[in-house]
């Protein structure tokens, strides 16, 4: 019998080990079966994303906030007895106060860029276990989304539509380890392809051997034929370091992105952009330092000659002095 | 392992699938997500015979393989819980009843879900995909077997109960 029953599940491995190897030939192959199946799932999760979503946007960070909970645990005991009433109510202002400044962010890049786009809200994001960057998006066909379209964030590249369904659609993040984009360094024209590597770091491979590049260097997308995947211009990343390493025929450096991935609250896709793309528009201005300046007034003098500890008088020491 | 276990055990399986791809996945965990889904799987795995754990691996990885998100080829996760779930059987022999021994179980799963993932990334790599940079992959592997090992002691007595409904009464004796 047992015998008998260890034939029954060896029969059964090998019959499901060909069934898995045989769909797996047939999505390399690229049947549409495959495809679809994925696509109609996420037509299917879309809605229940959205939903849940709402009722998540609180609780997805709720690690990061109890990590800071025992520094601020006395601000925040006087806090909670001022807005009890107001809490709920607060909570959704600030929801909506973010989004608001990301999307006026994001809608001020497109703008000085002359893009045409689409907005959207995250409501999803791809499964640990999948070991993919991606993120689902509250907008699809039905608003003009198409696979392969250039998303962007507030300050820069996001990802691309990897597919979408008439209501929602899935953004490959840049830094999945699959993804690929020409770039161009703002300040020597040097061009060069940067991939994600899973995290928040990226890898910059320069084309021409003989390119300049340096540390803060600004990068630019190339851009694709028709703009599609990628429309020209869009602020990539700046470089971080350059790697010194001579075993290689083409420069590399790590690069930093300008979009922070881990906080992706709205989004824009990028319908259409004007022909010739916004050139270097976009580069992100540096921030201003700001600076102090300090006015040194010497006290006046009283009459008995003594100097006062406190300065009472704008009066400059050339005057006082006189 | 009959049909109408298959088919519930099925459900239970696209239940999961469901909440970690609309709210699990939403969650910031440290160091790396956490996946409920295959918590769940390899739990109702190693509760199953050879042949139970056989067809589950392929079930629940047929449903992964759905996820929208993933870019691997679609038939890759049914191909390796089905070897998950044919070493699972075997090493499961082994220990006995996972029942009666709540901290075993638990640590059974844990292993298998580091298992299972690293076979992921295996594959990942004789199939010629690009799995991203070794110490990010280490850390997701290493964050899920944490969180796993947390969470499956407080999924796993719901799961067995769960899986209790589908039994028989001759298989429950």
């Amino acid at each position: 019998m047992a015998a008998g029953g260890n034939n029954r599940s060896r029969l059964l491995l090998v019959l499901l080990l060909v069934t898995s190897l045989f769909l797996i030939t047939l999505d390399l192959r690229g049947v549409s079966i495959t495809k679809n199946s994925r696509t109609a799932t996420q037509s299917f999760l879309a809605p229940i994303q959205r939903g849940v979503s709402d009722l998540f946007s609180p609780v997805g960070n709720f690690f990061s906030d109890v990590k800071n909970f025992g520094k601020t645990k006395a601000e925040l005991k006087d806090l909670k007895k001022e807005n009890a009433k107001l809490r709920e109510k607060v909570i959704f202002n600030k929801d909506t106060l973010g989004e608001l400044t990301k999307l006026k962010s994001v809608l001020d890049l497109a703008g000085r860029g002359n893009y045409k786009v689409v907005s959207a809200r995250v409501i999803g994001k791809g499964s640990a276990s999948t070991f993919s960057q991606t993120i689902t998006i509250d907008a699809g066909s039905n608003d003009g989304i198409k696979k392969d379209m250039t998303v962007i964030g507030e300050f820069g590249l996001v990802g691309v539509v990897k597919s979408a369904t008439s209501t929602s659609a899935i953004v490959l993040l840049m830094n999945d380890p699959t993804f690929r984009i020409g770039v161009r360094i703002a300040r020597s024209q040097s061009i060069g392809v940067l991939m994600g590597e899973g995290d928040n770091i990226y890898t910059l491979q320069l084309l021409d051997p003989s390119g300049s590049i340096e540390k803060d260097d600004v990068l630019l997308s190339l851009g694709s034929d028709n703009n599609k995947p990628f429309v020209p211009g869009v602020p990539v990343g700046y470089v971080k370091s350059v790697k010194n390493t001579s075993a290689t025929l083409t420069q590399e450096a790590i690069v930093g992105s300008y979009s922070n991935l881990g906080s992706l609250g709205v989004v824009s896709v990028i319908i259409s952009s004007a022909n010739g793309g916004p050139k270097d528009a976009l580069i992100p201005k540096p921030m201003p330092t700001p600076t102090t300046t300090i006015y040194v007034t010497q006290p006046p003098e009283p009459a008995t000659s003594t100097p006062s500890a406190t300065p009472t008088s704008t009066t400059t020491p050339q005057k006082a002095k006189n | 392992m009959n049909w109408s276990r298959a088919g519930f055990s099925a459900l239970i399986f696209l239940f999961f699938f469901i909440v970690q791809e609309s709210a699990v996945s939403k969650i910031n965990f440290p160091i790396s997500g956490f996946s409920i889904y295959l918590c769940a799987v390899l739990g109702l795995m190693s509760l199953e015979d050879r042949f139970g754990a056989i067809a589950l691996g392929f079930i629940g990885g047929f449903i992964l393989d759905l996820s929208p998100s993933s870019d691997s080829p679609f038939g890759k996760w049914a191909f390796i819980l089905t070897i998950v779930g044919y070493l699972f059987s075997r090493n499961r022999e082994s220990i006995g009843d996972f029942t009666e021994r709540p901290l075993a179980f638990v640590l059974f799963v844990t292993a298998g879900a580091t298992v299972t993932l690293t076979i992921f990334l295996l594959g990942g790599v004789i199939l010629g995909e690009n799995n991203g940079a070794f110490l990010v992959n280490i850390r997701t592997i290493f964050g899920n077997a944490i969180w796993t090992l947390l969470f499956s002691s407080i999924l796993l007595p719901g799961l067995i109960k769960l899986r209790r409904f589908t039994l028989t009464s001759r298989e429950r004796i």
